[in-house]
């Protein structure tokens, strides 16, 4: 077996007495000092991975190994994982000093290591000379610092993230990002960050599954699955999309809006139905004679750094455009784009 | 607005009118609560002087600090074990806790008389001690299980997470977090035990008494101004309970508290 | 296992101390007073003396909660609007932290023949009145007593009530009394329930009062659980008496709602 590999889920089912596995039927495998991202809508899965993982729940089926040990009913107390929760669960009788040396006292350390090892952690988390704070003293994002040191002192294989920047406002959130992706670098462990959000997940991560309804969607570097989503519902969750619905008429043609294109994809049968993504940063404004597709604005809205057009199609398809030009409000323009934007996936199986 | 400052002011008279009576006449050198003839503190002489009465005292004090520690103890433990149970049996023993907190004085003192009498416990002090720790557990229960209820889940599983055991858990994290709670439930537990009157009437024999069922006794013979002097150093004594309570708590909440 | 090892002791404690003592009451109601079973405590309970004692005390169990509740309400209303109202609210609780039996003695002290009260009345022109001993002082002392613990659960009713319903109300054009009764009454309904209960039950059991205070000329049927059980030594009657006050209780309980059981704090 590849010694690379840190865990591995092998067919894990987790279900709650007759109600439908919230997790079905998973097998996948993480590898040592990777940043993964586990991505998904509320009640798809990803924190019931988490939980598995730190051992506060135990699989229904299937068998969870770390390191080639199977560790399915190993309580979490006796796991080489730590875990940063969504809201921190720092305890608030201790100080931030007693907090990060919790795991510590536990494992009966003594004195001047846990003096040393709190003191470090604290360093590494730029949260030196707050050791006496007591933890309602703390900002989020210092709560959330002290949340990451006291899991990172025990110095854990894998670190855990339960949407941790969830509670956190816009701008310390991206802050936090850099300095996450940052940390994993300098501790070269295992990091698996849970979230619902796509852009921290794009920016953050060597690696993410998508998760919906208890399954993994797909899998891949955050390039593969901006660029190639298998299907509608990893397209629409990543990023915003046009998606609509088209034929393959043969390979590299494929008809949408009543026209044909040039696209780069092939290998699906004569005529099949698909679905097309076409990114709305692809789609570039022109005058109606030069554009592919001709469509009418609809409403505009100024983003900051682009104008986020709603235009309609003559066969009723939403066409949403982020451009730095500008458009007016029941204009006639054009759409153009390369076959590259041309995204052509299978049709997934629901709505 | 004038109205309603007026309805205060009376509701607030009446409330204390008669405490201040009882002491103001806890002076009185005339012997009755209608005329006072002149200022004395023979009747303060007259209950440090009554051995018998500063022995009931001491019991009442026993009683009450002894049941409620260990109602305390047993109530805590109690409402974890509420915490922890699965739904249906959580309701089931809420339901349990609460009987003897909406039960009428008259019945638990019924029932508990019953019961000691068949079980051959002799009436008197060991009596009394159960019949007080019986009835401040559910008070102790429910002082400490909000606060249970509101800390945080994922505490525990933090804990877990950093390596702790049961036993860990228990000490380094729910006791310290619900420490408020138990304060409050202490402090519940040890003035309903001073202030019971009928079930420890039902279950006290006769040579053992507390001072509820003292002071019913001496009223039924009618006045005595002993009485009042006694119930002067009652209410002082609740008066520094409820400073020290108030002190405690307001400290507790400022070192816990984070909201 | 060990996890439970702790609860050991309240498990005990709910078994011989809540379970058992409720068997036992029902147990012994099926005993006359020589100690042989039958059904003759329950064929008494039936007859006019019985009947007209429970009629009795629920009368004055009902009236002691409604007087306390149309004093309490608007006391607990006009807290809230009180600056410093957490130390007013402490200065209501404060008495019920003085031994109930002291302030029954005061009110001897109050209500006697030449007690404080009759001097007022003398000074004012309406002349002695005997008031020991009568309906009226049972129903005002006992008043007296419990009005701190139906003021508690309304005045946290009303504090929890979000201040922007009111507004709200005003502001689509409700009059202050339609507010009162349309918005503020049924919002702080939960915390009237909490308080009636507070106060209807125990005003089963005022055995003392009825002594001390009424002369026994008020019997309820918690004096007579006292009477057969410490003066006849009849247990099988006070027993069965015992068991219509449980189960008064209990539909009482069914009746307000379980959710919030008279939780003082």
């Amino acid at each position: 077996m590849d010694d690379r590999v840190i865990i591995r889920f092998n067919h894990v089912t987790k279900q709650y007495d007759n109600d439908l596995p919230v997790l079905d039927d998973v097998s996948f495998e993480m590898e040592r000092g990777k940043f993964y991202t586990l991505l998904g809508p509320s009640g798809c899965g990803k924190t019931t991975i988490l939980r598995l993982i730190a051992g506060f729940i135990e699989p229904t089926k299937g068998d969870i190994y770390f390191h080639g040990k199977r560790m399915n009913n190993v309580p979490a107390n006796k796991r080489q994982v730590n875990t940063v929760f969504q809201d921190y669960a720092l305890f608030p009788h201790l100080n931030v000093f007693e907090n990060v040396a919790f795991g510590l006292r536990i494992k009966k350390i003594g004195k001047e290591d846990i003096e040393r090892k709190v003191k470090e952690a604290l360093r590494f988390v730029n949260l030196e000379g707050y050791e006496q704070r007591a933890i309602h003293e703390m900002s989020g994002g210092q709560r959330q610092r002290v949340a990451i040191a006291r899991a990172i002192v025990n110095e854990p294989d894998v670190l855990l993230l339960d949407e941790p920047l969830s509670a956190l406002d816009l701008k310390l959130r991206t802050e936090m990002q850099y300095e996450l992706r940052e940390l994993q670098r300098r501790l070269g462990i295992t990091f698996i960050f849970v979230t619902h959000d796509q852009e921290e997940a794009l920016a953050m991560s060597d690696e993410i599954f998508v998760l919906n309804k208890g399954k993994i969607e797909q899998r891949g570097t955050p390039k593969d699955i901006y660029d190639e989503p298998v299907n509608r519902f990893v397209a629409d969750f990543i990023g915003e999309s046009n998606i609509i619905t088209g034929t393959m008429i043969d390979d590299f043609v494929v008809e949408f809006a009543n026209q044909q294109f040039a696209c780069i994809d092939r290998g699906f049968a004569k005529n099949e139905r698909v679905d097309i993504v076409i990114r709305p940063e692809d789609l570039e404004l022109t005058t109606v004679e030069r554009g592919k597709l001709r469509v009418r604005v609809d409403s505009v809205l100024f983003r900051g750094v682009h104008y986020e057009l709603c235009c309609y199609d003559t066969y009723g398809n939403e066409w949403l455009v982020h451009s730095t030009k500008k458009a007016d409000i029941g204009e006639e323009i054009g759409l153009h784009f390369e076959p590259e934007a041309i995204h052509v996936m299978k049709r997934s199986g629901g709505e | 607005m004038k109205f309603s400052r007026l309805y205060l002011t009376f509701i607030f008279f009446v409330l204390y009118m008669p405490i201040f009576y009882l002491i103001y006449y806890s002076f009185n050198s005339g012997g009755t609560m209608h005329h006072f003839e002149s200022f004395t503190l023979d009747w303060y002489k007259e209950v440090f002087a009554d051995t018998r009465l500063l022995i009931i005292v001491l019991h009442t004090m026993i009683i009450a600090l002894l049941s409620s520690s260990l109602a305390t103890i047993i109530g805590v433990f109690g409402a974890i074990t509420i915490y922890y149970a699965k739904h249906r049996w959580k309701q089931t023993l809420l339901t349990l806790n609460n009987v003897l907190i909406v039960s009428p004085d008259v019945i638990i003192g019924a029932s508990f008389l019953i019961l000691f009498t068949i079980a051959g416990i002799q009436l008197g002090f060991t009596s009394v001690l159960l019949s007080h720790i019986a009835f401040s557990i559910p008070i102790v229960v429910l002082m400490v299980l909000p606060k249970l209820q509101e800390m945080s889940p994922t505490l525990i599983d933090a804990a877990r997470d950093l390596g702790a055991n049961e036993w860990n858990i228990l000490t380094k994290v729910i006791l310290p977090y619900i420490t408020p709670g138990i304060f409050a439930g202490f402090f519940m537990a040890l003035t309903y035990s001073l202030d019971d009157f009928a079930v420890t009437f039902f279950v006290t024999g006769n040579g053992f008494s507390t001072l509820s069922v003292e002071i019913y006794s001496r009223a039924r013979q009618g006045i005595s101004l002993s009485v009042n002097a006694l119930s002067t150093l009652l209410f002082l004594f609740t008066l520094v309970l409820v400073v020290v309570y108030y002190v405690i708590t307001q400290r507790a909440s400022a070192k816990g508290g984070q909201k | 296992m060990r996890r439970y090892a702790y609860a050991i002791p309240y498990w005990l404690w709910i078994g011989l101390f809540v379970v058992a003592p409720i068997i036992l009451i029902i147990y012994y109601s099926f005993f006359d007073i020589e100690g042989h079973f039958s059904l003759v405590n329950y064929e008494t309970f039936f007859t006019p003396v019985y009947l007209r004692m429970t009629v009795n005390s629920f009368w004055y169990a009902f009236l002691i909660t409604a007087c306390s509740l149309l004093i309490a309400y608007p006391t607990a209303y006009l807290l809230t609007k009180t600056k410093h109202k957490q130390l007013w609210l402490l200065l209501i609780i404060l008495p019920t932290w003085v031994n109930l039996l002291l302030k029954a003695y005061a009110f001897l002290g109050l209500f006697g023949t030449y007690g404080a009260v009759n001097a007022l009345f003398e000074a004012i022109g309406i002349g002695t009145k005997q008031l020991l001993f009568t309906d009226f002082s049972f129903v005002f002392v006992s008043v007296y007593i419990f009005i701190p613990f139906m003021i508690l659960p309304i005045f946290n009713a009303l504090e929890k009530l979000n201040p922007s319903l009111i507004d709200a109300a005003r502001d689509l054009g409700a009059s202050e009394w339609t507010t009162f009764r349309r918005v503020i009454f049924p919002l702080t309904l939960d915390g009237v329930k909490a308080g009636c209960q507070a106060v209807f039950i125990p005003s089963l059991s005022l055995f003392m009062l009825t002594r001390l205070i009424a002369g026994n000329r008020v019997i309820t049927l918690g004096t007579a659980v006292e009477q057969h059980f410490l003066v006849t030594q009849n247990w099988g009657m006070g027993a069965t008496i015992a068991v219509f006050l449980m189960i008064a209780m209990a539909s009482i309980m069914a009746l307000t709602g379980n959710k919030k059981w008279g939780v003082r704090q």
